[in-house]
């Protein structure tokens, strides 16, 4: 009877347990359930959002992931270009026109449309208010029809340009599709222009200059000055190494031949013992695992290691010493084949 | 001055991220070390002034409650790790000392991180207070505003943005700004001046090259044209002297060598728990070698060498801004400014040695002479306020000081959809001027989205070649939030709980207010 009255209440406390452990399960969605493996993702996601958000209202129901696009849009349906500077010589511009525009033209030119070059026509437009025609002076530059950007070395600096995208038909007309902003370069040295109140001598300046560079105190004026201050400024040497965090990767320092070896050697020694008893390697006091084992892992180098491991009981009555001596010897060779 | 700034990686979905130890690496290295030196000057009564930015990104990640969690496992992992280490090189003295250096930097470490209730913003905050310290903002998410020039919109976003970010952790609006990569456009300090902001940085043509021509060089600041908003421009000669691959300080053999990490070097099965847990070998921080030359060779790393080099190296970079500035004095009118600002990670991350030897140049400056003075942009422009007014030209600290790093080849096609999506977010908070609830949310997180996709560190990835997939993969996932976003904004059917979920992940600045991108 005993016997049956133990088996009776070992069954109702595995009841019992079983129901804690469904308390601790999540209920399962009443509406269409995701799949299983989601669901669990989502489930791990919920409880450290409601820990952790901030300003987020969390929901009741699991809800699907939201089937997202992995790639952008190649067009947004939108004619436009636009004009940025690089460097003081070097403009970049991007444009896109929809397809209806491009019809457009296409009923208006006619035949004339198919034989036109796509084109960009950049206008310098330094100090004044471009109305379309009265730039300093511009030139062209043909693009195929699936170019959607494009550098342009604008061949000076300190000026402003506009530049459009359109059409150069058989007959010399140009037909501007889309214009786009104005874009300033800088001027690529000191300004020309002083101010009178402020003026001090222009070597005063050089040296000034100069120093501002890093190039020391007597630096002359003239070309090859320039070109120094040119140099230094545009061969990297100043730039931040930018984020060194970014690169931890190791990079190897390039040499002639990429090949290399390394060969280290590491000795392992491991035993087992009384889990009270106590035990010193090379009379250092050293912890054991719950159930008496231990191990120690030590670089070796070459020579002669002598490693006594001595084990007390906890009674301190008994000892035993095991010593391990262990030699290390590394010879190597070169061989290099013409 | 300390460029401090690291992008947002903050990668709740993933327990192990690779990109997060960016952040650890830089807590660890940089951020904690500096704070050692400001709280042991500050013990010894020594005064300074160093000026720095915290990015928002940065003290967003320094005051997020998950990262601090996952960084205290970090930190705990590499204590456990030189333990190890400390068994493993018994018989090899010459690291074991090593060893047991890192043990005590980590552990330190981690009594600093605690001490300022893991919020290491805090601990900086602390130091602007006692009026040692000039914390500057920076754009919200660090994008770079020559390239935004088409839709200013954003630019005045990533400034607004950033100036209330400073504003609810420091208790106070900022007074300067490091321009994202120090790139400024013509035009653009109007923004600045709009949100208050009295001061900032460029490199040393975007004043060298400003009109009319700036008298006094780089040494002493101007006054933006037409905004008055004041202008510092780097002086590369100092700068030189610690950023230079070829010559710079860090170069010294003596130092540590960054690229020989235990994470690579050390058998794997016994690293592995301590590398990335795809069993990727990373940088674990523990290094023990020296450069020693310009060989694959490397000696074993002795830190008192090192310790007497970074002395000598502030000595030497003390004298030199003395002789600067004497010479200098000749023939100005005023009290000339050396500016030197410098990546904050170069100091301990890359540069190991570089908070002690900022520790040597403070003490030596404030107790070795008296010809020269740190000093914040703030207090020079109090004692100084008569400036010249120039234009400032286009610049940036980059490489080639233009825009090519971030406008190439590899990452010009970003711009088409950033600026596209700049173009749609002006048109949210246009149409949508007094929305609230639902609809409020999901505004926000779009300007949210926005920004995140705009950080110049993805196209300057896209730009190096080593991250690359993460950084396309940053820039379309935030692209393609923004879009669905602006798509259910404007069809109104916006899903609460996808909502919730990019909300949830991209969760940075909380008080953010999508009426600012106009």
């Amino acid at each position: 009877m005993a016997i049956i009255r133990k088996i009776k209440d070992k069954i109702r406390e595995l009841a019992k347990k079983e129901i804690n452990l469904k308390a601790k399960l999540p209920k399962p969605a009443k509406k269409s359930a995701p799949p299983e493996e989601e669901k669990r993702e989502i489930m791990g996601e919920r409880e450290t959002m409601v820990e952790k958000a901030k300003f987020f209202q969390p929901e009741i129901a699991p809800r699907p992931r939201r089937e997202m696009p992995t790639e952008l849009p190649s067009q947004y349906d939108r004619d436009r270009i636009v004009l940025q500077v690089r460097d003081p010589w070097w403009l970049h511009t991007y444009w896109e026109v929809r397809g209806q525009t491009f019809d457009r033209f296409k009923s208006e030119l006619g035949e004339s449309f198919y034989r036109a070059k796509r084109t960009l026509r950049v206008y310098d437009v330094s100090q004044i208010n471009f109305n379309g025609s009265n730039a300093h002076r511009y030139f062209d530059i043909f693009v195929s029809e699936h170019t959607n950007n494009w550098y342009i070395d604008a061949g000076g600096s300190g000026k402003s340009w506009i530049v459009d995208y359109g059409l150069l038909l058989p007959d010399g007309r140009f037909i501007t599709i889309v214009r786009s902003n104005v874009a300033h370069t800088p001027i690529e040295g000191p300004s020309w222009i002083t101010d009178e109140e402020w003026m001090i001598p222009e070597d005063m300046f050089a040296r000034l200059y100069g120093m501002g560079f890093g190039l020391g105190q007597s630096s002359p004026v003239g070309k090859a000055w320039q070109e120094r201050v040119k140099r230094a400024l545009f061969s990297g040497v100043f730039a931040s190494p930018g984020m060194a965090s970014m690169a931890s990767p190791v990079k190897k320092v390039p040499k002639e031949r990429k090949f290399w070896m390394v060969v280290n050697c590491e000795l392992i020694v491991y035993g087992a013992t009384e889990p009270d008893a106590t035990v010193t390697v090379q009379d250092k006091e050293i912890k054991l695992r719950p159930d008496g084992t231990f191990s120690l892992r030590f670089a070796l180098p070459d020579g002669k290691q002598v490693i006594p491991v001595k084990g007390v009981s906890s009674d301190k009555i008994e000892e035993r010493v095991i010593t391990p001596i262990v030699s290390r010897e590394t010879k190597s060779s070169i061989l290099v084949k013409a | 001055m300390l460029h401090g700034h690291l992008p947002f990686v903050r990668h709740p979905e993933h327990e192990d991220f690779l990109e997060e130890d960016w952040l650890y690496e830089g807590i660890t290295e940089t951020y904690i070390p500096l704070i050692q030196v400001f709280e042991k000057l500050c013990e010894d009564g020594v005064d300074f002034r160093l000026t720095m930015t915290l990015s928002p990104t940065l003290s967003s990640m320094l005051a997020d409650p998950l990262l601090e969690e996952r960084y205290l496992n970090h930190i705990n992992k590499l204590i456990e790790l030189s333990h190890k280490e400390i068994e493993r090189t018994s018989w090899q003295p010459q690291f074991q000392h090593l060893a047991i250096h890192y043990l005590n930097q980590f552990c330190k470490a981690r009594d600093t991180f605690e001490k300022y209730g893991r919020n290491l913003a805090l601990a900086f905050k602390k130091f602007q207070d006692l009026g040692k310290l000039e914390i500057i903002t920076c754009g919200a998410t660090h994008g770079y505003f020559p390239l935004m020039d088409v839709c200013r919109e954003s630019v005045r976003a990533q400034v607004k943005v950033a100036a209330s970010h400073y504003e609810s952790l420091f208790g106070r609006r900022p007074r300067g700004i490091w321009l994202p990569e120090c790139g400024y456009q013509p035009g653009q300090d109007e923004i600045l001046k709009e949100a208050g902001i009295k001061f900032f940085f460029t490199d040393s043509h975007g004043v060298l090259h400003g009109t009319p021509r700036p008298k006094y060089g780089v040494f002493a600041p101007v006054y933006c044209k037409g905004t008055g908003v004041a202008c510092f421009a780097r002086d590369l000669e100092s700068s030189k002297q610690v950023w230079s691959s070829i010559e710079g300080y860090p170069g010294d053999y003596n130092y540590r060598e960054f690229y020989r990490d235990i994470g690579f070097d050390l058998e794997y099965d016994y690293i592995r728990p301590y590398i990335h847990p795809d069993g990727v070998r990373i940088n674990t921080g523990i290094k023990y070698f020296r450069i020693t030359g310009t060989t694959d060779h490397k000696e074993p790393y002795v830190p008192q060498w090192a310790t007497e080099r970074a002395a000598e190296h502030a000595g030497n970079f003390m004298f030199n801004r003395q002789k600067q500035v004497e010479y200098l004095n000749d023939f100005m009118q005023k009290k000339p400014l050396l500016v030197s600002p410098y990546d904050a990670e170069l100091f301990g991350h890359w540069w190991y040695e570089g908070p002690q030897w900022l520790n040597f140049l403070i003490r030596k400056i404030a107790c070795d002479q008296d010809e020269i003075r740190l000093i914040t942009p703030s207090e020079y422009l109090a004692e100084n306020p008569r400036n010249q007014v120039i234009t400032p030209s286009l610049s940036s600290w980059g490489w080639k000081g233009y825009s090519e790093m971030w406008l190439q080849g590899s990452n010009d096609w970003i711009y088409r959809h950033l600026h596209e999506a700049s173009a749609k977010m002006t048109e949210l908070a246009r149409s949508y001027p007094h929305a609230d609830g639902l609809k409020a949310r999901a505004l926000n997180q779009a300007l949210r989205e926005l920004l995140l996709a705009q950080s110049s560190d993805w196209a300057f990835i896209m730009g190096t070649g080593t991250h690359v997939n993460y950084a396309v993969r940053r820039t379309k996932d935030h692209l393609l939030r923004f879009n669905r976003l602006y798509e259910d904004i404007k069809s109104d059917s916006i899903d609460n709980g996808w909502l919730s979920d990019i909300e949830y992940r991209d969760n940075i600045f909380p008080g953010i207010d999508y009426r600012v991108h106009q």
